[in-house]
């Protein structure tokens, strides 16, 4: 490639920085609950707790032990987190409010994090730019 | 860089190999950095006759109290004590944020332009800047932590998993290897190896924020070549135990399984939809 090749393409580069800069689209990164409600049992899959409980319930451990091992079945309940936010978007204020309590969705009040995330995107692209121009 | 920030990096048993000393000052950084030591490290006088006042010890028997370790087990050459450590560490010393780093760091780079494109050999120049950029973000948010990308992250180039994931305007919720935290947002890295994994999908699982800075990344030396540190743990267990702690905190949602192409192995696998709450705009909720 000649000297003036590269050149052409160092200015082609250049061209592209200058015109995309302040053009591009930052994604956010929220989530979008979808428009149908689903099923509250659609939520969370007990298959395997249930199971566990059901083993629990017809061992011949102590009743102290059954509770203790109940409580730990619980924890192979696994979460939709899709569906609970969906199902959030539909539901009424109270429910909202003990999900938000059981961090069952994470609401971003204020914007705080779409546009924190926004000011990063642009001050990382700012820095980006001003490191590459500065070598 | 402000004066309520600093930098800890955590360092065993190789005085001579704390690579990430020189290349965060290679890079601009300017600002405060400890060298964080166990008082069961024998090279402590080593550490000292390099860095002098920069080198902070703390008790790994009172660190173990503070946080479940997971195992009956008897190794404890681990790095999580020092990771827990880290918040009294910062309290004492007067920082409200710091950032939390591993001693074989060998370069930091960006891994996007500024208009997405992924990017491999694009050097970063000026860490006080980008660690200031980051500061802003945390500040502004509700995050718990937030890292830079591992060279790692990025095995498949553009089709890596955290490129697509950037590309498509998501976020990685997963911390690792580096972490900006504040003593005003205390969380527990928990069990004894593959803390990281353990913490971001334990804590994260209960609402506390943590993200992956895709456009930064940090290189390292080669695991298993670097002696000392972590790297003898990992070579007497492999990643098959390792994997394993991440499923005793969430057995919901985090699997062992095979992965790699020729070189298979055993490793945790995420089920993120049934780890992560989803973070949702504000117009959803119901006022009432």
């Amino acid at each position: 490639m000649s000297i003036q090749q590269k050149l052409e393409m160092f200015d082609e580069e250049e061209k592209n920085l200058i015109d995309t800069t302040y053009t591009k689209k930052i994604d956010v990164p929220l989530y979008t609950p979808t428009y149908k409600k689903p099923r509250v049992h659609e939520l969370a899959d007990q298959k395997k707790a249930l199971q566990l409980i059901q083993r629990i319930n017809s061992s011949n451990v102590t009743e102290e032990e059954k509770l203790f091992l109940k409580y730990a079945a619980y924890r192979h309940i696994i979460f939709s987190f899709s569906k609970i936010a969906d199902y959030y978007a539909h539901a009424n204020k109270e429910m909202q409010d003990l999900m938000e309590q059981s961090a069952l969705v994470i609401v971003d009040f204020d914007k705080a994090i779409e546009y924190g995330f926004v000011a990063l995107n642009d001050q990382l692209s700012n820095q980006y730019l001003e490191e590459q121009n500065d070598k | 860089m402000t004066n309520e920030f600093c930098v800890f990096i955590l360092s065993n048993n190789r005085h001579d190999r704390v690579y990430t000393y020189n290349t965060l000052r290679d890079k601009n950084y300017t600002g405060k950095i400890f060298i964080v030591l166990d008082d069961e490290d024998k090279s402590h006088e080593k550490y000292v006759e390099l860095y002098k006042d920069q080198v902070i010890v703390f008790s790994k028997a009172e660190a173990e109290k503070t946080f479940d370790i997971g195992d009956n087990f008897n190794d404890r050459r681990a790095v999580v004590f020092a990771r827990n450590a880290c918040f009294d560490i910062a309290k004492q010393l007067g920082y409200k944020y710091f950032l939390v780093l591993d001693d074989d760091y060998t370069d930091f780079r960006w891994s996007f332009d500024h208009n997405k494109k992924y990017v491999t050999n694009k050097y970063m120049q000026n860490l006080n800047k980008i660690f200031e950029i980051m500061l802003n973000f945390y500040k502004r948010t509700s995050f718990t932590s937030i890292c830079m990308a591992q060279g790692g992250d990025f095995i498949g180039g553009e089709g890596s998993g955290l490129s697509k994931t950037f590309k498509d305007g998501q976020i990685s919720r997963k911390i690792m290897n580096s972490f900006l935290c504040s003593i005003d947002r205390p969380f527990q890295f928990v069990g004894r190896i593959n803390e990281d994994v353990n913490a971001y999908c334990y804590f994260g699982n209960k609402g506390h924020l943590f993200m992956t800075v895709a456009q930064l990344r940090l290189e390292q030396k080669a695991t298993q070549s670097n002696a000392g540190g972590l790297t003898d743990i990992y070579l007497s267990s492999g990643t098959y135990v390792k994997s394993f702690y991440s499923v005793l905190y969430n057995p919901s949602s985090v699997k062992v399984r095979l992965m790699g192409q020729s070189n298979k192995r055993l490793h945790h696998s995420i089920n993120w939809d049934a780890t992560v709450p989803k973070i949702i705009s504000e117009k959803f909720k119901n006022y009432g």
